[in-house]
């Protein structure tokens, strides 16, 4: 099998295989909990073939003339990174919905739009072209909306259309700008745009349209109160959204567009960092106050994706790479941490953490996935956080910024702060619910497995950073 | 076989620490591994000390490199790390025994072992955080298995320690970027310019830090109550002293050039009299065995960063000595609180009394350790103190008079603390109790013996341990070793010994009884209402931090809810609105849409003859 076709198949099998999973859960549940871990894991192991051709340097496209251009998809370090993440978080999310949505109604729609949304994260990864990526771009808000609302009630589906304005009015935006892209440099391809963009740089118009789109993928500050509200979808859903592939669209597009094919002017080398300050900060003392748990992790997200950001528009190899790290390490602990919280959920029916307490004594194992979590995403070693944590502030504080990187050091001392109380608060101290078992063995695994993952990465950091290392200098054109 | 005797000396407790938790269920089996592990330890630290060895694999591309070097200083902080490690876990097999959770106490001990090894060996800057970092689980780990409730402190513990490290990586970031290598010995930089000073301020907020100094102190006083016993004779009184200061004397004396009289050496100098001083009041009014220790475990720090801070030969010489002679009196001090704990069932001072006959051994052990954190000749606190005397006198004689008072205040709590413990009536309760079993005495004399030793014969640990860590060209051609005192110094010493004794009689008199004998100071005018604030908590970094973090939370609440207005509120109405007002467009009557149409068409005419 020719490299291009593994790519093609890693976007195609999830995105038209999602399609038969309705057919298929007619006819025997099983088979179709099956069938959808399955097509990620095509994309999983797609994924995993394409580390040894992009590692040793070569650039993998697919091309096919139409209307809009000639490139379609294009496989380098970065994107099979970005692959390799969403679709290893994505696979152990699909595990877990084994047995979490086990207990609800609707199960082949939401086997459907799962798989479909881990697809169009694929062909976004890899799309080598503006219209394409519009295109993927906008099945994730469809797909995103219709899970957010996926218990049907009337305040819950009004979220869910919250969330689908505030990203599609970003979306628009984007649009706006990549036409005016297309405009000033002729074309729809990547490729096309980086060779005419070279020495005539993006007006800032187009930019900051682009720009607005990206933040309200990510939901950073001014665009994203709607993640906190949509904590009210599934649990495994919202640890799709926060860690595995929706916010880490905006950061991946931010990467793809404005670090490898379009480099900004100047300036935003100053604004994107503040912006990402602020939002970082306001999301973490927003999370110290929030006593709903669903709610308050995606205020955690919030505020990491600041740090990411940070990593990814303050210049420099170390940000950067710590940048791409920091997506890894974030995307499996803040998965685990959903996780651990749709246990909770699931088997307290309480999402208050002022009404829950000493929950350690009956889910020992939930409490300890959570709690190396939260170590990760606090940033202690040896868990995978710790690295990812020091390369963007270092490489933050070689730069002119310095108190941007500071307000990013208090920020991290909020992390520690709110994180812990959320520990303390659900698993500590006085039970004040009645104590259920542990959540079923399916569900409990892929906690653990997520916390395993967390140390692996940090105790093996050879691999992760020696990976994102090589994807920096790709980008950065230092090797080929 | 040395480079490789150090990553032994990394693996082999982090690989028994494994077994150890693989068998945590197993009680008896469960600690004989982790007195093997100890074991094991010691005779790799033992092997190690006095050889040198560097071992670099290059490892990133972004400055963490494996690499590791042992000298005479690193060499000197395994060996006394596993020291202490093998005495604590010694004095924990009856100790824990019958605990819940002695396997997760052991699993964790040699886990803090595995990284405090790593800390003290590595090179390189960013590995150094890694092990640093590391400690901070066990930290947690180690406070959270203590009595019910004890999370508390564990998350208290955690947050205060775990800022100041987010500081020292920030330190770290910096200083690798100015010197332009995370190799430590490769590091050259000066305080004159910017950028280095903040590098050297976050580095040194790090290593105060894990020492325990102020204001990151807090949560020792109350771990003191919560964890298990040997965790405070571990952890605040030996390895984060002996990591904490090692660092700060590295960063000092190989990273950057600290000069006497330079505003950095003041600084420090500063801190440590603040937290000699505040500790110590503290201290004195406590009326809990442990809690009482705990305050000192900060006090005592104070001296070390005066010492160092002084940056003369003496004043760091004496502060290194101190380092290794806190480790040793204060873990036996606490040792000697356990014995006490678990032969009672209590620590309150109150509850106490007499001790002195029932168990001779443990008092023994007592009256040798406090006397030696009290300064008292010729234990070795006193040899160590009248160095940092002579350096602090050298840079001003304020220093000089703050460390002296914090004697006399040192002296007096632990005359009301022996008296109240081991003196006095025999409370009912405790009309029954026995000596401690043999395998707890042991540590508590063998560490004893080295207070004395190493008073008496000085000479072994400043030739063989401290001073090489200077070198000859930092020693100026000094030898600090012997007898030979600066007379002065040393009469300061024995007045202020005798004004201490004098003072406790004074308050035993007016109260009547030992507990009671800082009464007098305690409700002094003016000191009695301080001390209830502080009692009350507030002073507590930690409080005033999560109310400042609060603060924080509120403002960006409310920022974050006015955004949440702008979507859900205001786009919301702006949008009613305009559709309210197309609406009342749309009447329903026929000529007025034919007049729209007819206006339309017209617009779209005169635009187009407009463009042509």
């Amino acid at each position: 099998m020719s490299l291009d076709t593994i790519m093609l198949l890693v976007v195609v099998v999830p995105v038209f295989g999602s399609l038969l999973l309705p057919l298929v859960g007619k006819v025997c549940k099983s088979t179709r909990n099956g069938l959808a871990l399955l097509l990620v894991l095509v994309s999983l192991a797609g994924s995993l073939m394409l580390i040894g051709p992009v590692m040793s340097g070569k650039v993998i496209t697919l091309t096919f003339p139409t209307g809009f251009g000639q490139m379609m998809l294009m496989a380098d370090r970065l994107a099979v990174f970005m692959a390799l993440v969403s679709s290893l978080v994505g696979a152990i999310i699909v595990f877990y919905s084994w047995g979490y949505i086990s207990h609800y109604e609707n199960q082949n729609e939401y086997y459907l739009l799962v798989v479909l949304f881990l697809g169009a994260m694929m062909g976004l990864v890899f799309a080598a072209n503006l219209l394409i990526l519009y295109i993927f771009w906008e099945i994730t808000a469809i797909a995103s909306w219709r899970l957010i609302g996926f218990f049907r009630s009337p305040a819950i589906v009004l979220r869910a259309d919250k969330s689908f304005l505030v990203t599609f009015f970003g979306a628009t935006m984007m649009l706006l700008g990549f036409i005016m892209v297309r405009e000033q440099a002729g074309s729809w391809d990547l490729p096309a745009i980086k060779a005419a963009l070279v020495g005539h740089p993006l007006s800032s118009a187009a930019v900051a349209l682009i720009l607005l789109g990206i933040l309200s993928k990510s939901a950073t500050l001014p665009l994203q109160t709607w993640l906190p509200d949509a904590g009210v979808a599934p649990s495994p859903v919202t640890a799709l959204l926060h860690a595995a592939v929706l916010v880490k669209i905006g950061v991946y597009a931010y990467a793809r567009l404005f670090v490898v094919n379009m480099p900004l002017p100047e300036i935003w080398q100053t604004i994107v960092p503040a912006i990402a300050g602020v939002s970082a900060l306001v999301a973490a003392g927003a999370a110290l106050l929030e006593t709903d748990l669903k709610r308050l992790i995606a205020f955690s997200t919030i505020s990491q994706i600041g740090f990411i950001f940070l990593g990814l528009s303050i210049g420099g190899e170390l940000a950067l790479a710590g940048g791409l790290l920091y997506i890894l390490m974030h995307g499996v602990a803040k998965g685990g941490l959903f996780l651990c919280a749709g246990i909770v959920e699931q088997n307290t029916h309480c999402k208050d953490i002022t009404k829950l307490g000493g929950l350690i004594k009956t889910m020992p194992v939930t409490a300890i996935a959570f709690l190396i979590c939260t170590f990760s995403v606090i940033g202690i070693p040896p868990l995978g956080g710790f690295f990812s944590k020091y390369m963007v502030i270092a490489g933050a504080a070689k730069g002119p910024h310095l108190w941007i990187v500071l307000s990013f050091v208090g920020t991290a001392f909020l992390t520690i702060i709110y994180l812990m109380r959320v520990f303390v608060m659900v698993f500590m101290g006085e039970p004040k619910t009645e104590l259920k078992s542990e959540g079923s063995p399916v569900m409990v695994w892929s906690v653990a497995l997520l916390a395993l993952l967390s140390i692996a990465g940090g105790l093996l950091i050879y691999y992760p950073s020696f990976f994102a290392t090589e994807a920096t200098r790709q980008i950065l054109g230092l090797i080929p | 076989m040395t480079n490789n005797l150090m990553y032994f000396a990394i693996l082999l407790p982090a690989v028994i620490s494994l077994l150890a938790f693989a068998t945590r269920k197993m009680g008896k089996v469960c600690a004989a591994t982790a007195l093997l592990g100890a074991v094991v330890n010691l005779v790799v630290a033992i092997k190690l000390f006095g050889q040198t060895a560097a071992v670099h694999v290059p490892w990133t591309s972004w400055g963490l490199d494996f690499t590791l070097r042992l000298y005479s200083f690193s060499g000197f902080i395994v060996l006394a790390a596993a020291g202490f490690a093998l005495a604590i876990t010694l004095y924990s097999l009856p100790f824990m025994a019958k605990r819940e959770h002695s396997g997760l106490f052991y699993f964790q001990l040699l886990l803090s072992v595995a990284f405090a090894n790593g800390a003290a060996l590595a090179d390189n800057l960013i590995l150094l955080l890694f092990f640093w970092e590391g400690l901070l689980i066990t930290l947690y780990g180690l406070i959270a298995i203590g009595r019910p409730g004890a999370w508390k402190s564990a998350m208290k513990a955690l947050v205060l320690v775990g800022v100041s490290d987010v500081c020292m990586m920030f330190g770290i970031a910096l200083a690798g970027h100015f010197a332009g290598t995370m190799q430590i010995s490769k590091m050259h930089l000066v305080l004159t310019e910017t950028g280095p000073t903040l590098a050297f301020l976050f580095l040194i907020i790090g290593a105060t830090a894990k020492a325990g100094a102020l204001p990151f102190h807090s949560w020792i006083p109350d771990a003191a109550e919560d964890a298990p016993l040997p965790f405070m004779a571990l952890m605040p009184a030996a390895f984060e002293k002996l990591l904490g200061i090692y660092f700060l004397a590295r960063i000092t004396l190989d990273m950057f050039a600290l000069t006497p009289g330079s505003w950095c050496s003041t600084l420090l100098m500063t801190l440590g009299a603040i937290t000699i001083l505040v500790a110590v009041m503290m201290a004195l009014i406590q009326k809990d065995y442990k809690r009482l220790l705990a305050y000192h475990a900060i006090s005592q720090v104070g001296y070390m960063i005066l010492g160092i801070g002084t940056a003369v030969p003496a004043g760091i010489v004496g502060g290194l000595f101190h380092m290794i002679n806190h480790a040793l009196y204060k873990s036996g001090l606490f040792l000697s609180g356990g014995s006490v704990e678990r032969q009672t069932g209590t620590t309150d001072l109150s509850k106490l009394g007499g001790l002195a006959r029932q168990m001779p051994i443990t008092f023994f052990c007592f009256f040798v350790t406090a006397c030696s954190i009290s300064g008292v000749p010729p234990f070795n606190g006193f040899i160590s103190k009248e160095l940092i005397y002579d350096g602090a006198l050298e840079r001003g004689g304020i220093f000089y008079a703050a460390a002296l008072l914090g004697s006399f205040l040192t002296a007096a709590s632990f005359l009301k603390l022996g008296h109240s413990a081991y003196f006095g009536k025999v409370s009912e309760a405790n009309k029954n109790v026995k000596e401690a079993p043999w395998a707890m005495l042991v540590p508590m004399l063998t560490i004893a013996g080295f207070c004395i030793l190493f008073g008496v014969y000085n000479q072994l640990p400043l030739h063989k341990l401290i001073q090489p860590v200077l070198g000859e060209h930092r020693l100026e051609g000094h030898d600090y070793a012997g007898w030979h005192f600066n007379i002065m110094l040393v009469v300061g010493t024995l007045v202020v010994l005798a004004l201490a004794l004098l003072n406790h009689f004074i308050g035993v008199k007016r109260s009547g009884s030992g507990i009671g004998a800082a009464d007098h100071i305690h409700y002094a005018p003016g000191l009695h209402q301080a001390y209830d604030a502080a009692e009350k908590g507030w002073f507590d970094p930690y409080e005033l931090g999560l109310t400042l973090a609060r603060g924080v939370g509120r403002v960006t609440w409310g920022v974050d809810r006015f955004i949440n207005w702008v979507s859900d509120g205001l786009a919301v109405g702006v949008t009613a609105m305009f559709s309210y007002l197309v609406r009342s467009f749309h009447t329903g009557s026929l000529p007025i849409y034919l007049w729209w149409a007819i206006a339309g068409v017209a617009l779209v005419i005169i635009l187009l003859v407009k463009v042509n």
